[in-house]
């Protein structure tokens, strides 16, 4: 639910966390990602810096500068001002993403795992497809590569993103694993609870897997021209369109992004309107799949 | 210039505060955990504060000086030598060029910071040399100094036989029991009564398996409120686990059962409660524990903490340094 009143929690004496409810909903982020872009663009002193995640906001701010409690009502004041706005409108960019879906990558770290960890685990797709009540993993494809998802945050390892599903007749669910996987494969695309993840690097992992990227989404070399500026793509507020390709489209981009001449499709010139965004919603039937 | 010949256990360079302003793309801070030791180290052969220098973890490292300098050695006693001879720690010391520094193991603490007069001049990531070796970036190619690397050096005019008063420099403890002031929350509300008398009253085991990321300790099971039971499916099914949250530092991060320190190169999101969080003014004493030492956990207020780290700034200039 969303909280009446947002809630102020101090995490030692530097950091103070604002949390507007407590579920994975697309509102509580966006009201934690209009925070952060107030906060950015008024520039309370005294606050470093803020991050926002799903359905909170953590400010990391000075205490030589500003006490709590003043930050705190200036936090309030700023959320007043940002939820009785008519509309919100946030700069959006739409980064298509290539993606082989069911492919050999995930199959072999979800082989591994069953091997050496549990030798009762499902596997992640056809899991996903029964706990989701679909019909076999070519519907979780389609309902998964069905939407644009939001770029709610970035964390736990520079440029990672936990994206949620823009719309609802594609939402799904999964549990993470218990214990975690050892191993997972970079470009790795993944779900744990209500989110879907990015595997930047090799590494190991707890979100079930589906589906894999050829695409870098952390590159320190900088190759591909979104990475001009940053070793990171993403950006809180992005939007992403994952597209279905084959093992051959899958080599022959995972070639050029190392040659540095794949050409990335990024498109810039969308605003994300909130009210259109849940006009929208309102229109839809929910009980619709794919 | 500093040319590495043995690198030591895990020594890194780390610049104070580190690599902030980009949590919100998944960027941990890095920097000294001991930083008002490493502050020191800096006020004592002249740079600023914050100036890059090196933190030796356990095991110091061999540095041989290709030009003449001023260097200081603070924090963990790792019994320094200059071409074989005892040098002394928190004091600045001249050396030549073709010198040798030696830094054995840490007889008292577990950090030890050495600063040369000028600083490190490697090359600036995100606003901070910091390295955080597990993202691969700062430092020297993103990981802990290793031998045969050439430390650049910066162009400093330091002096020797500048001390740093006994009165200003943090007190290492030598019975491997620490007392490390917390603060309450973020989510002190999911952790029940009984839960919180337990973890104030309990000796926490630091283990072995912790690293700059992260410091897990080892201790008694937690016990909740309706809070951890009662809540969406979303949050997870352990009681501990709740919708991703960014983790404040120095959050103690409770993974199942499993408190875990989060320090200065730790994951900043996540899904688990933090119910709380130690203040900036006791990193110094996470940064001089080894494994196997216990805490033991008492709570402060915000303000309290936010006092506390005034102070230690306050000491952390040249009203601490006397002539030796």
């Amino acid at each position: 639910m969303m909280y009446d009143e947002p809630r102020f929690l101090p995490g030692g004496d530097r950091f103070l966390e604002i949390e507007f409810g407590n579920e994975l909903n697309l509102e509580l982020n966006f009201r934690a990602q209009a925070l952060a872009q107030a906060v950015t663009s008024e520039g309370i002193k005294g606050v470093v810096e803020i991050a926002p995640f799903f359905a909170a906001a953590l400010v990391h701010y000075d205490p030589d500068v500003i006490s709590g409690e003043d930050l705190e009502a200036e936090l309030r004041r700023l959320i007043g001002t940002v939820t009785a706005a008519e509309d919100i409108e946030i700069p959006s960019r739409l980064i298509y993403m290539p993606a082989m879906y069911l492919d050999p990558w995930s199959a072999e770290a979800i082989d591994q795992y069953i091997e050496k960890i549990n030798p009762n685990k499902e596997r992640d797709p056809e899991f996903i497809a029964r706990l989701n009540g679909l019909e076999d993993v070519q519907q979780l494809v389609r309902v998964h590569s069905g939407t644009e998802y939001w770029v709610a945050a970035l964390g736990f390892w520079p440029g990672t993103p936990f994206m949620m599903p823009l719309d609802p007749r594609c939402r799904l669910f999964a549990p993470k694993y218990n214990p975690p996987r050892t191993f997972t494969y970079k470009g790795t695309i993944g779900m744990g609870g209500a989110a879907t993840a990015i595997y930047p690097v090799d590494g190991p992992g707890g979100y079930q897997l589906f589906a894999r990227t050829p695409v870098p989404i952390w590159d320190m070399q900088q190759r591909l021209k979104p990475f001009r500026e940053a070793p990171y793509l993403l950006r809180p507020t992005d939007r992403m369109k994952f597209v279905h390709v084959t093992r051959e489209e899958f080599d022959m981009i995972e070639r050029k992004c190392e040659e540095g001449t794949y050409e990335m499709n990024v498109v810039e010139y969308q605003k994300f309107s909130l009210k259109r965004y849940r006009d929208w919603v309102a229109s839809l039937d929910l009980n619709a799949r794919f | 210039m500093l040319e590495v010949l043995k690198p030591g256990l895990e020594t890194s360079i780390q610049d104070w505060p580190g690599r902030q302003g980009y949590l919100k793309f998944g960027f941990p801070w890095s920097g000294p955990m001991d930083d008002w030791s490493f502050r020191l180290a800096n006020v004592l052969v002249g740079n600023p504060v914050g100036a890059a220098g090196l933190e030796c973890q356990f095991i110091g490292p061999t540095l041989r000086f290709q030009r003449d300098g001023v260097f200081a050695v603070t924090g963990a006693d790792m019994q320094p030598k200059l071409d074989g001879q005892p040098v002394p720690m928190w004091t600045s010391t001249a050396v030549k060029a073709g010198q040798t520094l030696e830094l054995a193991f840490a007889k008292v603490g577990a950090r030890a910071y050495l600063a040369v007069a000028g600083g490190i001049t490697n090359e600036v990531f995100f606003g901070s040399r910091s390295t955080f070796h597990k993202g691969g970036i700062g430092g020297m190619g993103g990981h802990a100094i290793k031998a045969g690397q050439v430390l650049p050096v910066g162009d400093g005019r330091g002096q020797a036989g500048r001390r740093a008063k006994e009165a200003s420099r943090p007190v290492i403890v030598t019975d491997k029991r620490w007392s490390v002031e917390v603060c309450r929350g973020p989510n002190d509300d999911w952790v029940d009564e009984a839960g919180h008398e337990r973890f104030l009253a309990t000796d926490w085991k630091l283990s072995a398996k912790s690293d700059r990321g992260g410091f897990r300790l080892e201790g008694p099971d937690w016990t909740f409120t309706d809070k951890a039971y009662n809540k969406p499916p979303e949050h997870g099914s352990e009681p501990g686990n709740i919708v991703d949250h960014g983790y404040p530092l120095g959050a103690i991060n409770l993974a199942g059962q499993t408190p875990i320190i989060l320090v200065k190169d730790w994951p900043d999101g996540g899904g688990f409660i933090n119910p709380y969080t130690v203040p900036g003014c006791a990193f110094w004493k996470l940064g001089q524990s080894k494994p196997g030492e216990t805490y033991r956990f008492s709570v402060v207020s915000v303000k309290d903490a936010q006092a506390r780290a005034r102070e230690i700034t306050a000491l952390c200039n040249e009203s601490s340094i006397e002539q030796a």
